[in-house]
């Protein structure tokens, strides 16, 4: 157990206060009974065998912060830092603030916060592998780094910044409720270091001495709504109308009703100009790029390889293409296997890859991985048998040709399911940019069109080779590309206006794609277009032959590259609902420039130098 | 497990497995917590706590003592003692008697060639105070230069000034605890959330207890401002001129306590005369705060039981500096406010042991607040220290910041440099560059050895840091505390203490004079010296001092615990036995903001950094929060000019020019703008410094700059990256 010294200050010791049966959200607070299988057991906390002695141990806690008082002194976040040992790049805590008003009459409010432990762990339910555990003990929600391999999901979904993805040693880890000084009756290290007054801990809806407010928004902190965390606020001062972010994201927090209200987040446009800043698509999602741009060409290519005979068209069929069918399926086995390869080395700790499966009731990574696995696993088949279909010479050639035609068909089933699980994947509240149908109108428009880019390269090559006529494959495949082009293109029109209806962090990432990548985002948008236009001309007017192949083959650099592009910018708008960060600490603009000025280079600078 | 596995692994908390907890103090600011720094199975330091019976943090403590463990094995640590003959060359590795016997060599060739004098000794507020008195002894009796002095100068000599003028004597009259007693907070230019956390900690306990007014005078809105009752954003270098009106609405309006004047102040018609001609309507247009606003201050401290005063860099580094605090003191006689509980001016100092110094180190006199300039306190420390009296100057000697023009005019060709740092920290770098230049001789004697000032020493002496050693500090209310040894030196760095010692067997008066093996036999002498006076540690002993988790001064010999407060008899120090209470006309003598450079320069500290960085920059999980200087600027201002946020903007000064990063925020005044002074090649190549005639402090805060936008902001990124090597 942990050990409490004789001179123990009394702020120290969480108070034993009454709470209410339910918190606001109808949850109750105790979460089990005395006599539930569940109570009585020991956290083992480094294999310590002992049982804390905290009367409140199955009552949910969480933090209290009177923003009022916050004064940015990092004793919270130090605290915690010293306690958990953590290097000077990986916070649990953090400090952050929103400032407004004219000088004099100017207000800061700083922000303390790490992990909510919340009613509903989003983190929970999107970890793959089940690192998540919600406590019955204290409601503590505790990830466990031997379990995680690393793939940030979890950072992804988490409304608060909570979970940190440490790039060096390639885990997350987060918050751990200072289970250990709970169990002795200890408030977490970073309440009882607070010197303001302002971070505060016990038992949920149970207001502190001295306090008067239980809020549960302050402006800055994203809406409740998502996750029901177990924060609760004061905030009493009057503030200014508009609370605006030190750091790089262009937001600010303006409360639209005279007098009274919440503040709602709102875009912060500063008079930025358009640029390309091309180099600045590349992050550290390259290889998600990658992956599911590859996924979806692999799974339109295999639809069309599969459905277009069925649906009569006979120049796609085994039959024309007797090589070239069988040796494009290995193709697209190749692809998958390469972008499969890629997603497994992108996590941090790419030898547990296997237990991307674990969390298959709510992880739609696990549905995700599981959907594409299945798919791999059938179109790995599918090519073996239509390949060698003497393997199959123990049936009769009926039974053999159906047999084919159902793991054919099973796959065609499984690759647009997965590629909707992949899509699942970015519905997350607290990232609106993506939360939004047009991922799906984008996951399949690529399906289609770089499936259909895949199977004209090849198809068209052969036949041009062959001399044999390609302008029906050329029509057809031209039709399914501008179908493709063209869900992408709906998909992206209504994705930019409702971004800029909804305000808040998803037009604050429309914002950031129309100044900082404005003129990348406007050349995108018109290779778009103009890979429609023509995919159009191409399905009217199809050319043949070498001729054919070739303009298909520019068609296709253009359909790439508007994809690359594209997909790029998909990872680098994204704008989370997390909490503000400082002018150096949590400011993402700050550890951009760090690494670019080569500042990073020291460790004491607080930001990991670029890998990717 | 509610959610989640079924299957629980062990839950994994680090455990930094401490066998040992040690007791110290604190070696930053002056606040003087106690820490305990814990010790695991190898020795080796892994955290520290607060000590949770400790009266002064009750367990507490900012980041920088969160992570003070963290120094014994942090970058740039001097290892060996280094040696070179000519500044430009690389220094060789050698071992401490070939050093000492350099340093001494050269100490003595010129005072030979060039007078006593000719050789300057400029040390610290770092250091123990057992260091502090050996020191001294080494500078006055054995050396004998009088051309010693230490870096308080920078930071804590107006408020000695101001209390000497005033009471007579230096020591801060009150104590922590006033803040539990008091019924009004008046703090002028203390920014107490970020530079004294742990005090502003017990003030916030106090107010969770009872609110009593909380007035913040700072041209600034820090978080202490916004938290204040009263906001008072007073423009740069007025404040004597605020106090003056303070004290003119309080005898205008018959609100002060004339029977504690009389009975235990001086001069008061003189005094009456000078307030007289700052009625609100004359000082509001100067000082920035209406007149009603004044009056109201006014009313609100005169009337309340019992009203204290706290203030720290924002009066002190002025060209008033001195005058401010005098100010303070005036304000405070007349209301009838010092000596009482929650009745104080009660000055925030800076360095761990800026008051040890202050106290023991003999750098303005003599050792336990004892003047040259008086002749039975010569004789006194002669006879002690077994010299002759006629040894001693009868006058002292030159502050720092005249000791460095006197090497730019020769007087001055040798320098020792103990634990402080110039080259960043004070005014006009390119200034002092020279003036290092010009030196024969100048050893650097500090923990770090890429401490920036090494760039010019001929011998680099390794020393020991904070609880490599034992050794008292003494904090801001005059509670001397233990420093325990915690770890042993670190290589071949040596304690400051022992490095005085060796260097005294050197010197002839040396071999005559007893130097102590141990700190505590130091003490002891302290405590000797002590005895019946103001200041007296007699009542104390290390032992006294863990057991009690510090003692205040004065602590008689029989007394089981120190006094919290001074002159609660209404004696002072003064021949008279009264204070004096000093008339200050004022005039306005600093460089303004002009069509030219049209913004006041403003500086100061982050929560974060501790001055020079040389220990906090290279400890990671300090340094993120301010890894880089920064300038916060007004965006309206900034808009006129085309200057961004979160980009590199040029400052310009009539000295030179700095590079820094622009963070815009509305906290500072469209005509200001603010840079943390604790970067090297910085703030400091711009600032001026004007010095106060009484204290010789530099008026850090007061200067005019101009800021231009920048074209090239690689360019300034790479030239800012070159000036950082830690």
């Amino acid at each position: 157990m942990y050990k409490v010294r004789d001179d123990e200050p009394a702020y120290a010791y969480i108070p034993d206060k009454v709470a209410p049966e339910k918190n606001r959200y109808g949850k109750p607070i105790q979460l089990v009974e005395e006599d539930d299988p569940l109570a009585g057991q020991s956290l083992r906390i480094n294999n310590d065998p002992a049982v804390g002695r905290n009367p409140n141990r199955y009552k949910q806690h969480g933090f209290y912060f009177t923003a009022d008082n916050c004064i940015a002194c990092h004793a919270c976040e130090s605290a915690c830092s010293e306690k958990n040992d953590l290097p000077p790049h990986l916070a649990y805590r953090a400090v952050g603030y929103v400032e407004g008003g004219t000088w004099p009459n100017y207000r800061r409010v700083n922000i303390s916060m790490a992990c909510n432990h919340c009613d509903d762990p989003v983190c929970l339910k999107g970890c793959p592998t089940r690192a998540y555990t919600k406590f019955a003990e204290y409601g503590a929600v505790l990830q466990d780094p031997d379990i995680c391999f690393g793939c940030g999901y979890c950072t992804w979904v988490c409304p608060y910044n909570a979970p940190q993805l440490d790039p060096v040693k390639g885990q997350v880890q987060k918050c751990n409720m200072c289970v250990d000084r709970l169990e002795v009756g200890l408030k977490p290290a970073c309440a009882a270091a607070c010197l303001a007054g302002a971070l505060d801990f016990g038992v949920i809806e149970t207001t502190p001495d001295k306090r008067e407010q239980l809020k549960t928004r302050i402006p800055g902190f994203p809406t409740p709504e998502i996750t029901h965390p177990n924060i609760r606020f004061q905030q009493t001062a009057t503030l200014p109308r508009e609370m605006t972010r030190t750091d790089a994201m262009p937001l600010q927090y303006v409360r639209d009703e005279p007098g009274a209200g919440e503040h709602a987040p709102r875009v912060r446009k500063q008079g930025e100009k358009r640029a390309w800043n091309l180099g600045k698509l590349r992050s550290r999602e390259d290889p998600l790029v990658i992956f599911t741009l590859v996924s979806q060409a692999v799974i339109g290519a295999f639809l069309i390889l599969f459905l277009g005979p069925l649906a009569g068209f006979e120049m796609l069929s085994p039959e024309a293409h007797p090589v070239a069918y069988p040796a494009l399926l290995f193709g697209l086995l190749g692809a998958e296997t390469f972008a499969l390869a890629l997603s497994t080395l992108h996590l941090g700790k790419p030898h547990r890859f296997y237990r991307a499966f674990n969390n298959l009731r709510y992880s739609p990574v696990s549905r995700e991985v599981a959907g594409i696995a299945v798919f791999y696993n059938l179109l790995g088949v599918y090519t073996v048998l239509v390949t060698f279909p003497g393997l199959l010479g123990w049936l009769s050639a009926e039974s053999a040709a159906s047999l084919t035609s159902i793991i054919g068909w099973l796959a065609v089933l499984a690759g647009p399911a997965a590629l909707y699980f992949m899509h699942a994947i970015y519905r997350i509240a607290a990232r609106p940019f993506w939360n939004h149908w047009q991922v799906l109108t984008s996951f399949y428009g690529n399906m289609l069109a770089l499936g259909a880019v895949s199977v004209g390269l090849v198809y068209g090559a052969v036949l041009a080779a062959q001399g044999g006529a390609s302008a029906e494959l050329f029509r057809l495949l031209a039709s399914i590309l501008a179908a493709g082009l063209a869900m992408e293109g709906v998909g992206l029109y209504y994705h930019a206006r409702d971004l800029q209806r909804g305000g808040g962090e998803g037009a604050a990432s429309h914002h950031i794609q129309t100044t900082r990548f404005g003129r990348t985002w406007l050349a995108r948008n018109a290779g778009l277009g103009l890979a429609l236009l023509l995919a159009l001309v191409f399905a009217l007017l199809p050319a043949t032959g070498w001729t054919g192949a070739a303009l298909w083959l520019g068609l296709s650099v253009l359909v790439v590259a508007t994809a690359l592009v594209g997909r790029g910018l998909f990872y680098v708008l994204v704008v989370p609902t997390t909490m503000p960060g400082a002018f150096f600490w949590r400011n993402q603009g700050f550890a951009e420039h760090a690494r670019e000025a080569h500042l990073a280079e020291m460790p004491q600078v607080g930001v990991v130098p670029d890998a990717h | 497990m509610l959610f989640g596995r079924k299957q629980k692994n062990p839950i994994k908390i680090p455990d930094k497995g401490v066998v040992e907890w040690k007791y110290t103090t604190c070696g930053y600011c002056s606040t003087g917590c106690s820490i305990e720094v814990g010790l695991n199975d190898r020795g080796e330091a892994v955290t520290s706590r607060g000590v949770g019976g400790a009266h002064v943090n009750q367990g507490k403590l900012c980041l920088k003592g969160i992570f003070e463990h963290e120094l014994f094995r942090s970058a740039g640590r001097g290892r060996v003692p280094l040696i070179r003959e000519r500044r430009h060359e690389a220094f060789q590795e050698t071992d401490w008697d070939t050093a000492l016997d350099r340093v001494a060599g050269e100490i003595q060739r010129i005072q030979a060639k060039h007078g006593r004098d000719a050789f300057a000794i400029v040390s610290t507020g770092q250091i123990m105070t057992e260091e502090f008195y050996t020191l001294g002894k080494l500078a006055r009796g054995v050396i004998g230069t009088n051309n010693y002095d230490g870096n308080t100068t920078l930071c804590m000599s107006s408020a000695v000034s101001g209390y000497k003028r005033s009471f007579g004597s230096d020591g801060p009259p009150g104590c922590y605890d006033d803040f539990e007693h008091t019924e009004c907070l008046l703090a002028i230019g203390s920014n107490l959330p970020e530079q004294h956390p742990i005090i502003y900690w017990r003030l916030r306990q106090a107010l969770e207890k009872r609110r009593f007014p909380v007035i913040v005078v700072d041209p600034r809105v820090t978080m202490f401002a916004q938290m204040a009752d009263i906001h008072l954003p007073i423009s740069p270098g007025t404040d004597v001129v605020l106090l003056n009106a303070l004290a003119h609405v309080i005898l205008d309006e018959g609100l002060e306590d004339r029977a504690y004047m009389e009975a235990h102040t001086s001069d008061i018609e003189a005094f009456e005369a000078e307030v007289a001609k700052w009625d609100p309507d004359t000082a509001a247009p100067v000082c920035g705060i209406d007149a009603d606003t004044i009056r109201n201050v006014a009313r609100t401290y005169a009337r309340a039981g019992a009203a204290m005063t706290i203030w720290t860099m924002g009066i002190n580094q002025s060209t008033h500096g001195s005058d401010g605090v005098v100010g303070i003191n005036n304000l405070n006689l007349i209301t009838g406010n010092i000596g009482k509980p929650g009745g104080t001016s009660l000055s925030i100092t800076g360095q761990a042991n800026a008051m040890g110094t202050r106290e023991w180190s003999s750098c303005s006199g003599l050792p336990g607040y004892r003047q040259l300039e008086n002749e039975e306190h010569r004789k006194e420390i002669a006879a002690f220290w077994g010299i002759d009296p006629e040894f001693f100057p009868k006058k002292r000697g030159l502050f720092q910041t005249d000791i460095f023009p006197a090497i730019e005019t020769g007087q001055i060709k040798g320098l020792w440099i103990i634990a402080t740092n110039p080259m960043t920290s004070m005014t006009n770098t390119a200034r002092i560059r020279r003036i290092l230049e010009k030196l024969d001789f100048l050893v650097v004697q500090d923990a770090y050895e890429d401490v920036e000032t090494n760039e010019y020493s001929h011998v680099y002496l390794p020393a020991a840091v904070w609880a490599e050693k034992q050794g008292c500090f003494t904090n801001t209310e005059r509670r001397v505390n233990l420093v325990r040894n915690v770890q042993p030196p670190y290589a071949d760095s040596k304690p400051d203490f022992w490095i005085f010692n060796q260097m005294a067997k050197r010197f002839e008066n040396g071999r005559k004079i007893r130097f102590p093996e141990t700190t505590e036999g130091a003490f002891e002498e302290m405590k000797q010296l002590s005895k019946g006076r103001m200041l007296d540690y007699s009542g104390m002993s290390y032992e006294k001092i863990e057991r009690n988790r510090g003692l205040q001064w004065p602590c008689r010999e029989d007394d089981e615990v120190g006094a919290p407060r001074l002159y609660t008899d209404g004696k002072f120090q003064h021949p008279d036995g009264r204070a004096k209470l000093i008339p200050l006309p004022w005039t306005d003598n600093n460089e303004r903001p002009d069509d030219e450079y049209p913004f006041w320069l403003n500086s100061g500290r982050v929560v974060e950094h501790f001055h020079t960085r040389t220990r906090t920059g290279k400890i990671g999980n300090l340094n993120k929060f301010s890894p880089t200087p920064y300038m916060e600027m007004n965006p309206d201002a900034a808009r006129r000019l085309g200057v961004e946020h979160g980009k590199y903007a040029r400052l310009v000064s009539r000295r030179g020019d700095a590079v820094v990063l622009v963070q815009l925020t509305q906290r500072v005044p469209p005509d200001m703008v603010f840079v943390p002074f604790h970067f090297h090649e910085c703030v400091n190549r711009v600032s001026l410094g004007l010095l106060d005639p009484h204290s010789r402090q530099p008026a850090f805060k007061q200067c005019a700059v101009r800021v231009e936008a920048i074209e090239d902001q690689t360019a300034a990124a790479v030239r800012n990256r070159a000036a950082r090597s830690y």
